[in-house]
């Protein structure tokens, strides 16, 4: 008995004492091995100028960075390279007149499965030019996605099924699904013309029934569409399609609508194709297979019918189960007009689309595209889970989800992984932007400070940008108030970025001084005027986005102690903040403003006139898009002024236009509805990581929410050298 | 009864005791606590253990002193610097100092690297000034341990490198100790007190309560701990401050740890409940509360006292796992788990291993307080072999 008890005793020890050597073998290890000598070689392709190596750099890093003037050659400028892109070609004279195909359809084209590739093409294809070369065909594109939410994910590589298109630069629209379009002079009538022959992926003709089977059906349907789209309206009028031929298409405004053809080519309700917005519950798009859907709509099939289908399918309603339909990610048997088709559902952990044998593009030499046969999207249980498999090289292409903070680490297993590292700065002004709603009202003292253009000022000057730049974004990113870059037209000009986003904790202080709020407590921070206690801010932040927002708003709560301004800081899950936003509980909201670079494409995150997100006073939104019929006038002469600006220009010509989202910028940068931190970064779907075997590379591609990264680079084109 | 009793035990353990030496005298007029001393001084790994938690307490009570830079101060250009080697003598003579560092970021790599320019040496000085503070929570004060000689520690001094917004991981660790330690104290504190109130009533009364109790027992522990920490820490208001969260994580730790504590203590009631001595007592008249706790708990303290033991490492891990799971504290509170969810990704691995320095004092104290327990369980049996 004795005995065996001292053996049990003698084992937990001896236990305890190897789990101890074990323990701090394993994080000698953890430490040691990972300070192996980094490859050398870092190669970058384009003229690196190594300059700043030989910059003088500072005696001692102290807390002044003001001191610290930026490096000579800003990081990362190696890796961007020349912004290029194929070209779509329009000229007639040009177009191939022989048509080949890939393998895999030749076969099924000799046993007789499928017609000849002629026959499948429409008459006047679109010709796209490759970047560099005619590619091969062949090969599965490999890529990482975060499961059945991230639909976007695929939907941008599908972007070719929208009815126009912007090119590689973001300022030029090309055709795309349609052939051409008009406009007529008195900005009324905007005709679509369709190419001639075109098919569904199912061998289907694509016509003008099937827009007005979008039109009349799905947009028209109380029940499927409840409420009327700004995109349809002109100054609050409804416009309406009109088939002229089965080829032709007409959109007709009771008043000039100039801006229509740039809602038909950007990322909108109305233009933003098939794969986007009949995705995630959603039914815009402008066209839809009729043929297919009429089964599952209660008009034609009758409404016992199709209920009788939704509850067999476990579906509430009709309408839940005919938006299920339209997904074309969760519906392989959907015909669709990209250049790749659902083989495997996106709610699988493997996303399989494969060729699309009837898209309707070829090369100049007149290869049907695309080249690539297959996109096989591997789910990621996390996103460290998916920048790790883009490190060890295991995707061919993956520009999402790619983590600035890894940035090292990728470039340390370039040769490794057999990829090389891009970057693709974006346009729009901040990445990490404190959207303060006007609308909030919970707390009326709160509500009144957030309201008020000095306060904003000064919690702008507050903000070291620097800082946030140098740790958050290695130093890529541009700081700034918000405004997109100045290379976009509607940039009122450089000096403009710079706008009250410079720090400057003294001017901050005397502004809030200035303004009533100059009595502090023991610890220096500002008292409420209403005498109960100090004034706190609450800062909302959501969690795994493409930046750390709540690490942002630490670092941005630190800064603020300065000017003597408390906040707390809530990460919140995504939904709950935006429906937050939508009650207009939050008091200041950290969401990026991508997008606003074409203000008149995706306003929602520079002013406040998106009912569907907008985190500027959701109250205002809701007064705007309805006319003013619900939801709050706002009190704020300048916004007033600014939403007036942005709806007259709709019906304005493009210069004009341009020079209205100029007006409209500066009176933002003057008043700060939403405080820009640091953008124009390759943080949101910039950085790109791209094997070697992979050919029609753009250097850097256009990295917009209109050029629906990575689209506007044309992925039908991209091929595998080897 | 009228069995012969014989004369010389065969068992060898009473051939031991016969040999009776002055050191076994001692032994028989000891008390029980002289005897758990003398037992517990044997067990030298628990000894050393137990010196080891006393210097890791002291931190906990000293972390603002042993800190020398605000551990909220973040500044760009001093991100993720390496644990920088500290020099001890210079020209012969013991003068220990740093190299100042030069920062930048490379434009090839994009990490920031930071040279030592060995002609500027800082010299490491004693209670040297630098952020203020209250000592033991009432002196306000400047004065740091160590500190600098001529230059602010923050611009000087990383003993084990810095952090993304390059604030000194020292400083961090040394306050994220003090969150993290005390929240095991505070945890075990209640733990404690509800095991021994609901062990000690189920032990006593037996009957419907004894299975009430052990039944409500069974059922918490059969939940797998880490799911259910995660709903209750989920259910947590996000709203509340930071020490509303430390306060309710704490019992949120504590509403579990006390069944291991309950049972321990039931069973000891159990059985002393059966003693001579007890029923001695209670026929010499002794109330109830007498006998508790005059007599009963006094014969089991000891136990408690290594079940206490046992079960600090397990609060503190469950307090760390909660915040690296991000469902525990929260930043800008500082603590080990907090400290290890900023080093919950690849970069820190690749790049800045150091930003898992909290591990090294999770794993010795956790160690620690095993070896600690273990001594004392020894030490509480002193009879036992």
């Amino acid at each position: 008995m004795a005995r065996k008890t001292r053996s049990s005793r003698l084992s937990r020890r001896e236990f305890l004492k190897l789990s101890t050597f074990g323990g701090l073998g394993l994080i000698a290890a953890a430490c040691t091995a990972p300070q192996t000598p980094a490859p050398a070689t870092v190669a970058p392709k384009t003229e690196a100028k190594p300059a700043a190596t030989t910059a003088p750099a500072a005696p001692v890093p102290t807390s002044a960075p003001a001191a610290k003037a930026p490096a000579a050659q800003s990081p990362g400028s190696n890796l961007v390279g020349k912004l290029e892109g194929p070209q779509v070609i329009r000229d007639a004279s040009k177009m191939p007149a022989t048509f080949k195909e890939a393998p895999m359809l030749a076969d099924k084209v000799k046993a007789g499965q499928l017609p000849a590739v002629k026959d499948r093409l429409p008459s006047e294809p679109m010709v796209v030019q490759p970047l560099s070369e005619v590619g091969k065909y062949g090969g599965t594109w490999r890529r990482g996605f975060t499961g059945p939410a991230d639909a976007e994910n695929v939907n941008r590589i599908l972007s070719a099924d929208k009815p126009l298109f912007w090119d590689f630069t973001g300022n030029e629209i090309r055709p795309s699904l349609a052939r051409d379009w008009k406009v007529s002079d008195d900005g009324k009538t905007i005709t679509l013309y369709l190419r001639k022959g075109a098919k569904w992926s199912d061998g289907k003709p694509f016509t003008a029934d099937d827009w007005m089977f979008w039109y009349e059906d799905i947009y028209g349907d109380k029940e499927i569409t409840p409420t009327p789209h700004p995109d349809m309206l002109v100054n609050g009028k409804p416009g309406v399609m009109k088939k002229v031929d089965d080829y032709t298409v007409v959109f007709e405004f009771p008043e000039a609508n100039y801006l229509f053809e740039d809602l038909l080519a950007g990322s909108t309700f109305i233009g933003g194709g098939q794969s986007t917005r009949q995705s995630t519950g959603n039914a815009g798009g402008g066209y839809a297979p009729a043929h297919y859907l009429k089964q599952f709509h209660a008009k034609y099939a009758g409404k016992d019918k199709v209920d009788a289908q939704a509850k067999e399918a476990k579906f509430d309603s009709w309408v839940a189960y005919f938006k299920n339909r339209i997904d074309y990610g969760l519906n392989p048997d959907l015909p669709t007009m990209g250049p790749w088709k659902t083989a495997q559902a996106r709610n699988t952990p493997t996303f399989v689309l494969e060729r699309n044998p009837y898209f309707w593009a070829v090369d100049t030499e007149g290869n049907q595209l695309p080249y690539i046969d297959k996109l096989q999207l591997t789910l990621a249980e996390n996103l460290e889970n998916l920048n790790l498999k883009a490190i060890a090289g295991e995707y061919d292409w993956q520009e999402r989800h790619t983590d600035m903070q890894k940035l090292p680490v990728f470039i340390e297993n370039q040769q490794k992984g057999g990829y090389t590292v891009r970057l693709d700065p974006a346009l729009n002004g901040s990445d990490s932007t404190l959207h303060v709603s006007q609308t909030y009202e919970a707390d009326p003292e709160i509500a009144k400070w957030l309201r008020k253009k000095e306060f904003r000022q000064a919690l702008s000057m507050g903000i070291n940008r620097d800082q946030l730049n140098e740790t958050f974004w290695l130093g890529t990113g541009k700081p700034g108030n918000g405004l997109p870059d100045p290379s976009m037209p509607f940039s009122p000009g450089a000096e403009w970025n710079d706008k009250y986003a410079k720090y400057d904790a003294a001017a901050a202080n005397a502004l809030l001084d200035k303004i009533g709020l100059d009595k502090k407590d023991g610890e220096g921070f500002r008292l409420r005027t209403d005498g109960k206690g100090k004034l706190t801010l609450e800062l909302i932040t959501v969690g795994a986005q493409f930046v750390p927002y709540t690490k942002h708003a630490e670092m941005i709560r630190e800064q603020w102690r300065k000017i003597g301004i408390d906040a707390v800081v809530k990460e919140l899950e995504r939904s709950l903040a935006f429906q937050r936003s939508k009650n207009n509980e939050n008091q200041i909201m950290f969401w990026a403003n991508d997008g606003s670079e074409f203000i008149y494409l995706f306003p929602r995150h520079a002013l406040p006139v998106d009912p569907a997100e907008c985190h500027m006073g959701q109250a205002i939104a809701d007064w705007y898009a309805s006319g003013g019929k619900q939801g709050k006038e706002p009190q704020d002469a300048d916004l007033k002024q600014a939403l007036q600006l942005f709806s007259s220009a709709g019906g304005k010509k493009r210069e004009e236009r341009v020079k209205i989202a100029q007006d409209i910028w500066k009176i933002y940068a003057e008043n700060l509805w939403s405080i820009g931190t640091v953008g124009r970064s390759p943080a949101f779907m910039g950085v790109r990581i791209v094997k070697n075997t992979m050919g029609n590379v753009p250097a850097r591609q256009l990295n917009a929410q209109h050029g629906r990264t990575p689209n506007a680079s044309h992925p039908e084109t991209l091929y595998f050298k080897s | 009864m009228a069995q012969s009793v014989p004369a010389i035990p065969t068992d060898p353990d009473h051939l031991v005791e016969d040999i009776a030496t002055d050191a076994e005298e001692r032994v028989s007029v000891a008390t029980q606590w002289q005897l758990m001393w003398w037992r517990f001084k044997q067990h030298r790994l628990g000894v050393f253990s137990g010196v080891v938690i006393v210097i890791f307490y002291l931190v906990v009570v000293f972390a603002d002193l042993l800190a020398y830079v605000d551990p909220a101060q973040s500044e760009a250009l001093r991100s993720l610097i390496a644990p920088q080697p500290i020099h001890w003598f210079d020209n012969g003579q013991f003068r220990p100092h740093v190299y100042a560092l030069a920062g930048k970021r490379d434009p090839l790599t994009f990490k920031r690297v930071y040279e030592p320019d060995p002609e500027r040496k800082i010299p490491i000085t004693l209670f040297a000034r630098g952020f203020e503070y209250k000592l033991l929570g009432m002196v306000p004060t400047d004065v740091h341990l160590i500190g600098l000689a001529g230059a602010p520690p923050e611009e000087g001094l990383y003993l084990l490198g810095t952090d993304l917004q390059g604030r000194d991981m020292w400083s961090r660790l040394m306050l994220g100790t003090r969150t993290s330690l005390t929240i095991g104290l505070l945890g075990v504190a209640i733990s404690l007190f509800l095991g021994v109130l609901l062990g000690g009533l189920s032990g006593l009364y037996g009957g419907w309560v004894d299975t009430l109790i052990q039944r409500i027992i069974e059922i918490t522990r059969s939940i797998p701990t880490i799911p259910l920490w995660m709903g209750l820490a989920a259910a947590v208001p996000n709203s509340w401050n930071v020490t509303q969260i430390y306060f309710s994580i704490t019992i949120i730790i504590s509403l579990i740890g006390w069944t291991e504590l309950g049972r321990v203590v039931r069973g000891r009631f159990l059985s002393l409940r059966e003693e001579d001595f007890v029923l001695a007592a209670e026929l010499a008249g002794a109330s109830q509360w007498r006998i508790i706790f005059r007599h009963m708990v006094p014969s089991f303290l000891s136990h408690i006292i290594a079940a206490t033991t046992l079960a600090l490492p397990a609060m503190i891990i469950s307090e760390t796992a909660l915040s690296f799971l991000g469902l525990g504290l929260r930043p800008p509170a500082v603590s080990w788990g907090v400290l290890l969810q900023d080093a919950q990704n690849v970069q820190s691995l690749a790049i800045s291993p150091w930003l898992l320095a909290a591990a090294i004092p999770v794993i010795i104290i956790i160690l620690a307080f095993n070896f600690l327990g273990d001594g004392l369980r020894d030490a509480a049996d002193p009879y036992g072999v």
